[in-house]
C-alpha cells in the first residue's frame, strides 16, 4: 500500500472534525418560531465542508506519496522534526505559559518575562544579549502597558504578585 | 440634482475636515503613517498585520478618529514596502514584489535616490487617484446596493468567498475549505436570531463565541510572526546584512520621469482600483498585473527587469490605488474588498457602526472622514518618506526574533484590551496555531478571514430571505442574485482557466461565455443603462469569439506564459 501523503492526512482530520461538528449540531435546540433553525446554517456549511474535504482527499490520494525533493530541508527522524519546528513550538509553549501564569504574574510582569524569555530562547543566552533583551523587554512592554493603563484607561490584569487583592 | 449632490458632498467634506483637523487626530494620523511606513518596510510584516495591530489602540477613540488612524496606517504600509524592495531587493510586503524587479537593479546601478523617488511619487499619484475614485464611486455603488434584497446580499457573500478562494490559484479546494472554516468559526456561540447556543461543548466561555478581532490577530499576525522566526538562522538575521540601505530621495528627478509617463500611472492606478473592488484581490495581485500590463504596452519590453522607470511606476501606482478600491465596496456595500478592509470593517463594528448600502446616508460625516483621511494620509506619506528612510535604516538593524517577540507581547496586551476578557487571549493562541498550521499546509488565510467577517451577514440574510419566501427560487430568478451566482461560478472556474490558458481549446470560450452569462441578469434588471451595458458586454463576447473563430481556434502560446494571478 502506498503511504498516505500529508494532504491526505489533513483531509482525513478535516473529515473527522466535520463528523464531530455534525454530531454537535444535534445538540442545538430548535425554537418554535422562525424558518431558519439555528442548526440549519451550520449544517449547510458542514455539508459543503465535508464535500470539499472529500474532494481534497480524492485529489491528494490521486497525487500519490509526497515528493521527497519538495519536502522541507530538515534532518530525518524525530530529532530533525523537533529541530525544524523548534522556534514556533517555543513561541506556542511560551505564550501558553504566559497565559497560564497571568492570574499570578499579571500582564506587566508576565509580559516582560514572556518577551525576555522568548528573546533568549530564540536569540541566545550570551551575557551581552541578556542585558539587551532585558532592556528591550522592560522598555517595550512597560511602554505598552503604560499606554493602555494610563492613556487608554484599560484595566489590564494586575496579578496576585503586583496586587495581592487582585481576583 | 447633480449640483445638489455636489453641495451635499461638499458640506459633509467640510464637516469631516473640521472633525479631523484637530491636533490629536493629526498626531494619531502622523504616527499611523510613520508606523505604517516602517511596518510595510519590514519583510514579513504585511500591511494587514500593521492595521490589525493598530486596532486595539483605536478602541477608545471616537469612530472618526479611529478610522482616520487606521486609514493612515494602511496608506503608510502601502508605501513602506517599496523602501525595502528597492534598497535591499527583498520586498517589504507582497504588494511591492514587482517593485523590486526594476527598483533593485536601478538602485544597484547607482540610482537609489531616483528609484525611491519614482516609487514614492508613483505611490502618491496612485493614492490620490484612488481617493478620487473612492469619493466618486462609493456613493454610486451604495445607490446600486440599495436595490439589494436579502437573496442578493447572501449571493454577494458567496461570490466574495468564491473569488477570494479562486485567488489561491491551483489550490482552489483549499481556498474554499478555508472559506467554509471561516463561516463555521463564526457560528460558534449564541445565534443572533434565536439566541440558541451552538457548538459550546458545555463550556460557558464558548457561549459568546470567538471575538472576531482576536481570531483575526491570531490567524493573521500571530501565525505570520511564527512563520517569520521558523528558520533559526534567518530569525537571528537583520535586514541590513542583506544590502545597501543608504540613499537620499531624488524628488525632482522622479517627478520629471513620471511626467513623461503619466499614462502608465493612470493605467496602473486604474488596475489597482479595479483589483481592490474585487473581493479578495489585493495589492499582491495588482502590482504584478500592473507591471505585466506596463511591460506589454511598452515599446522597449526587453528593458524591464534591468531598472526601467516604468517597472517601478506601474506596481507602485497600482498597489496604492488598491485600498481605495477595497474601501469602495466596504463603504458602498458593507463587503470588504480585501483582508485590510476586513480589519477596517472590524474597527467600525467595534464602534457599533455597521457598513451597508445605507452607510453613506446614515453616517455621512464618518464616511467623509474616511475619504478625507485617505487624502491627508497620502500627503503625509510624501512628507514622512524622506524622514522615515533614516528610521528604516535603524529598524533594519533589529533582528527578526526581537521584533517577533516584542510584537507577540503587544498582541497579548492589545487583544485583552478589546473586551477585558482572558478567553480572547486563549482564542488568540488557538487561532495562531490554526493559522500557522494552515499556512504550512498551503491553505490561504484570506478566504477564512473573509468567512469569519462575512459569516454573520450571510446567515442573517439567508434567514431574512427565507422569512420572506420559503422557496429557494428567488436566489436564481432575482437579477442581482443571479448576477452574483454567474460571476461566482466563473470565478470558481478561473484557476482552471489560468492553468489551461494557451494549452487547451476550452479556454478560448471562457471569456465570451462569461460575458454572455453576466449579460443575462443585466438584461433582466430592466431600465435603459443596464440593458445597454449588457448589449456592449454581449458584443464584446461575440467579437472575441468571432476573432478566435477566424484564427481557426488557434491557441496563443503567449497566453501560456501570461502572469498567474494569485493573492500573496
Amino acid at each position: 500500500m502506498t503511504r498516505l501523503n500529508r494532504d491526505s492526512i489533513v483531509a482525513i482530520c478535516l473529515l473527522v472534525a466535520c463528523g464531530v461538528f455534525i454530531w454537535a449540531t444535534f445538540d442545538i435546540r430548535s425554537p418554535d418560531y422562525g424558518v431558519l433553525m439555528p442548526s440549519t446554517w451550520p449544517r449547510v456549511i458542514l455539508a459543503a465542508l465535508t464535500l470539499l474535504s472529500l474532494i481534497y482527499l480524492v485529489q491528494s490520494i490521486k497525487a500519490g506519496p509526497d515528493d521527497v525533493s519538495q519536502a522541507p530541508d530538515r534532518e530525518p527522524g524525530l530529532a530533525g522534526f523537533v529541530a525544524y519546528w523548534r522556534n514556533p513550538v517555543i513561541c506556542f509553549v511560551m505564550f501558553f505559559l504566559y497565559l497560564l501564569t497571568m492570574p499570578v504574574l499579571g500582564m506587566l510582569i508576565g509580559g516582560i518575562l514572556f518577551v525576555f524569555m522568548l528573546m533568549n530562547l530564540l536569540g541566545g543566552w550570551q551575557p551581552k544579549q541578556l542585558l539587551l533583551h532585558a532592556v528591550i523587554a522592560v522598555v517595550a512592554v512597560g511602554a505598552m502597558w503604560s499606554m493602555f493603563t494610563f492613556a487608554l484607561e484599560v484595566m489590564l490584569p494586575e496579578g496576585v504578585i503586583y496586587n495581592p487583592y487582585a481576583s | 440634482m447633480f449640483v445638489d449632490y455636489l453641495a451635499e458632498a461638499f458640506l459633509h467634506f467640510e464637516q469631516a475636515l473640521a472633525g479631523l483637523w484637530i491636533w490629536k487626530t493629526m498626531l494619531f494620523m502622523a504616527i499611523g503613517v510613520a508606523g505604517g511606513l516602517i511596518a510595510g518596510a519590514i519583510p514579513g510584516f504585511t500591511i494587514a498585520m500593521a492595521v490589525v495591530l493598530t486596532l486595539p489602540f483605536t478602541f477608545s477613540m471616537p469612530p472618526e478618529q479611529g478610522a482616520a488612524t487606521m486609514v493612515s496606517v494602511m496608506v503608510g504600509g502601502l508605501s513602506g514596502g517599496l523602501m525595502a524592495g528597492i534598497l535591499t531587493g527583498i520586498p517589504g510586503t507582497p504588494s511591492s514584489v514587482a517593485t523590486t524587479f526594476d527598483g533593485f537593479p536601478m538602485a544597484r546601478a547607482g540610482n537609489p535616490g531616483l528609484a525611491l523617488g519614482l516609487g514614492v511619487w508613483s505611490s502618491f499619484f496612485g493614492g490620490i487617484f484612488s481617493a478620487i475614485c473612492l469619493m466618486t464611486l462609493a456613493p454610486q455603488l451604495a445607490r446600486v446596493g440599495l436595490e439589494f434584497q436579502p437573496w442578493d446580499f447572501f449571493m454577494l457573500v458567496m461570490f466574495a468567498l468564491t473569488i477570494t478562494a479562486s485567488l489561491a490559484g491551483k489550490h482552489l479546494v483549499k481556498g474554499l475549505i478555508a472559506g467554509a472554516l471561516g463561516l463555521l468559526v463564526r457560528t460558534v456561540g449564541e445565534d443572533d436570531a434565536a439566541g440558541m447556543a451552538r457548538f459550546d461543548f458545555g463550556t460557558d466561555a464558548l457561549l459568546s463565541g470567538f471575538d472576531f478581532i482576536a481570531v483575526l490577530i491570531g490567524l493573521f499576525a500571530f501565525s505570520q510572526l511564527l512563520s517569520d522566526v521558523r528558520d533559526p538562522a534567518k530569525a537571528r538575521q537583520s535586514l541590513s546584512d542583506q544590502g545597501r540601505v543608504r540613499a537620499r530621495i531624488d524628488h525632482l528627478g522622479a517627478l520629471r520621469e513620471i511626467r513623461k509617463r503619466w499614462l502608465v500611472v493612470l493605467r496602473s492606478a486604474s488596475i489597482g482600483v479595479f483589483t481592490g473592488i474585487l473581493p479578495g484581490a489585493g495589492g499582491s495581485v495588482a502590482n504584478i498585473l500592473a507591471y505585466d500590463q506596463a511591460k506589454k504596452a511598452s515599446k522597449e519590453p526587453e528593458k524591464f527587469g534591468t531598472g526601467t522607470p516604468e517597472g517601478i511606476i506601474a506596481p507602485e501606482s497600482s498597489n496604492n490605488a488598491v485600498e481605495g478600491g477595497a474601501l469602495i465596496t466596504l463603504i458602498g456595500l458593507g463587503i470588504p474588498g480585501d483582508v485590510t478592509a476586513a480589519v477596517m470593517l472590524g474597527a467600525l463594528l467595534i464602534h457599533d457602526v455597521v457598513p451597508s448600502p445605507s452607510f453613506i446616508a446614515d453616517e455621512p460625516v464618518l464616511v467623509y472622514s474616511i475619504f478625507t483621511a485617505f487624502f491627508i494620509a497620502t500627503f503625509m506619506m510624501i512628507f514622512f518618506q524622506s524622514f522615515m528612510l533614516r528610521v528604516f535604516v535603524l529598524v533594519t538593524r533589529i533582528r527578526m526574533y526581537m521584533l517577533a517577540s516584542v510584537i507577540l507581547g503587544f498582541c497579548g496586551i492589545g487583544v485583552f484590551a478589546l473586551n477585558n476578557v482572558t478567553f480572547d487571549l486563549w482564542s488568540l493562541l488557538w487561532f495562531g496555531i490554526i493559522g500557522f498550521v494552515m499556512r504550512q499546509f498551503g491553505f490561504p488565510l484570506a478566504p477564512m478571514i473573509l468567512g469569519v467577517v462575512l459569516g454573520n451577514i450571510a446567515e442573517l440574510n439567508l434567514a431574512r430571505a427565507l422569512a420572506i419566501d420559503e422557496s429557494l427560487t428567488p436566489f436564481f430568478t432575482r437579477p442581482w442574485s443571479l448576477f452574483f451566482l454567474v460571476v461566482a461560478l466563473f470565478s470558481a472556474a478561473f484557476p482552471l482557466f489560468q492553468r489551461d490558458r494557451g494549452r487547451k481549446v476550452w479556454t478560448l470560450f471562457y471569456l465570451p461565455f462569461a460575458c454572455f452569462g453576466a449579460a443575462v441578469p443585466l438584461y433582466m434588471m430592466g431600465g435603459v443603462p443596464r440593458p445597454v451595458i449588457a448589449t456592449l458586454v454581449v458584443l464584446y463576447g461575440a467579437w472575441t469569439l468571432w476573432k478566435r473563430a477566424r484564427r481557426g481556434w488557434q491557441l496563443d502560446a503567449r497566453d501560456a506564459e501570461a502572469v498567474e494571478l494569485k493573492e500573496g
